[in-house]
């Protein structure tokens, strides 16, 4: 991927995974529409990269859709968009590349991807499959923004999260907390391990 | 004279059978099972050598398990037993990959032991013997040189257990999945396979019962529990009396407001229920929440 991105120190990068098991296909057809392309291009981004799946024939159509769009404005900066399968190694790669470039990372809100993100420090924003019926994405994606962990998308229009982002960056609380409990006991699970078994240091 | 055996094959002496085994099992299961607050464990000595049960299911699952495990500290838990359910491959990977982490941290910290005796002998000359005391895990093996001793292929194995059920199968069959990967979950549970006659204290940890056993909700954890419950019913080698098998129970970090499914089953079999979202606490009397922990 890395020859025809044009990479620079100023380059910056949007990451979209959208998970493994039942790729959450709105999304993508969703950040590569018009208005999304805008918004992104409006807060400085220089490359999008697209993790779809299984769903290949879905990127496809829309990123052929958004590049058309993005030709029509040629006197705008240049959005590179590019797609990758899933890895069942993980995304580690990717998520260093968007924290060096200070970008940006819109996750399905699996738990997986989400811990997994959290934990490079990036902001993160987060969409619900609202299709998924008895699903806790949702409740999950409520509850991680409450805490500031996160920005909550919505599939439908994802402009407003990409806006909200740029500020969040600097906002941002720490996953995992270091000491969370202001006003109340924290523990380590090595330390319920050690409680469990009596082990006392 | 005694009455032939015969008589007793009538309905009510059956009926009087049943009532006195339920009552029997009934107060076996009360007397196994924890209540609200009796942990009698604490302040007690550390064990030699401990062995601890992992139960790991597909993605999700396994990926929050070795978030949890993260400090594992290999000198307490000398011995992991990881169980998969078969066609795993993902959980098996996961943990082989978690292992060598342990191996190569743990070497990491044996050589800087090493370069900071070094550099101690260069000063004073008999600093050394103090150093590998202050230490306090070496006591057990007296004075020899500190070296990974925990970590790598003799300190864990992975145990494959059928599917309690397989993606697409019928309900009316799933019983008969359940009790053979209940069946099969007897043999990680008993041992882990070692050398026979075990050699050292980890050795004899490993071929022992596990000191605790640690879940995060795959199906498998549910059917792991329960054998390991009816191991402590019967207190097959002991399991109940010298206090094996020991539960934690850790609910994912997706439950917010919810229990799942194999969380409401052990809410009130396992010794330790964590949630990890402050609007689960004290769910069922029993849900501890102590801050994100993965």
């Amino acid at each position: 991927m890395a020859e025809t991105w044009k990479w620079t120190p100023e380059s910056k990068l949007c990451f979209v995974t959208t998970g493994a098991t039942a790729p959450f296909t709105a999304l993508i057809e969703s950040v590569l529409s018009p208005s999304c392309l805008d918004a992104l291009r409006d807060g400085g981004f220089t490359h999008l990269l697209v993790q779809y799946g299984s769903a290949k024939d879905i990127y496809d159509e829309c990123s052929s859709r958004a590049r058309a769009h993005l030709d029509q404005q040629q006197q705008k900066q240049g959005l590179v968009v590019d797609g990758i399968d899933f890895n069942p190694n993980g995304l580690q790669a990717q998520f260093k590349l968007v924290q060096r470039s200070r970008g940006l990372v819109i996750s399905h809100a699996g738990s997986g991807s989400i811990l997994e993100a959290l934990r490079y420090q990036i902001p993160l924003v987060v969409v619900p499959n609202t299709g998924l019926l008895g699903n806790h994405q949702d409740e999950l994606a409520v509850a991680m923004e409450r805490q500031n962990y996160v920005v909550r998308g919505h599939v439908h229009d994802l402009t407003p999260a990409i806006r909200k982002s740029e500020d969040f960056r600097t906002k941002m609380s720490q996953f995992p907390p270091v000491t969370s409990g202001k006003h109340r006991e924290t523990k380590s699970f090595a330390a319920i391990m050690d409680e469990t078994m009596g082990f006392m240091d | 004279m005694a009455p032939p055996p015969s008589y007793l094959y009538t309905l009510s002496f059956a009926i009087a059978l049943f009532a006195t085994i339920l009552v029997a099992a009934t107060l076996r299961l009360l007397a196994i099972l924890p209540n609200s607050r009796t942990n009698t464990t604490i302040g007690r000595k550390k064990p030699l050598a401990t062995r601890v049960l992992i139960v790991l299911g597909s993605g999700g699952h396994t990926r929050e398990m070795f978030y949890l495990l993260k400090d594992l500290d290999t000198r307490k838990y000398t011995h992991r037993t990881y169980v998969i359910s078969s066609g795993d491959a993902f959980s098996a990977q996961r943990a082989v990959d978690f292992e060598q982490g342990l191996e190569e941290r743990e070497q990491a910290k044996a050589r800087e032991k090493k370069k900071k005796q070094q550099e101690e002998d260069g000063s004073s000359a008999d600093a050394k013997i103090q150093i590998t005391d202050a230490d306090g895990t070496t006591h057990a093996r007296g004075m020899e040189e500190p070296r990974p001793a925990y970590s790598g292929a003799k300190h864990y194995n992975i145990a494959t257990v059928p599917r309690a059920r397989n993606i697409h199968q019928p309900l009316l069959t799933t019983p008969l999945s359940a009790l053979h990967c209940l069946w099969k979950s007897f043999d990680p549970l008993l041992s882990a396979p070692v050398s026979h006659p075990p050699t050292t204290s980890y050795e004899a940890a490993a071929a022992d019962l596990p000191n605790l056993i640690i879940t995060n909700g795959p199906a498998t954890a549910v059917i792991m529990v329960l054998a390991s419950l009816i191991l402590r019913f019967f207190d097959v080698k002991g399991a109940n009396s010298r206090g094996c098998c020991k539960t934690i129970y850790v609910e994912s970090f997706a439950r917010v407001k919810t229990l799942s499914l194999s969380g409401k089953l052990l809410l009130r079999v396992v010794d330790r229920f964590l949630v990890q979202w402050e609007e689960l606490e004290a769910v069922g009397g029993r849900a501890e929440y102590w801050g994100v922990l993965v």
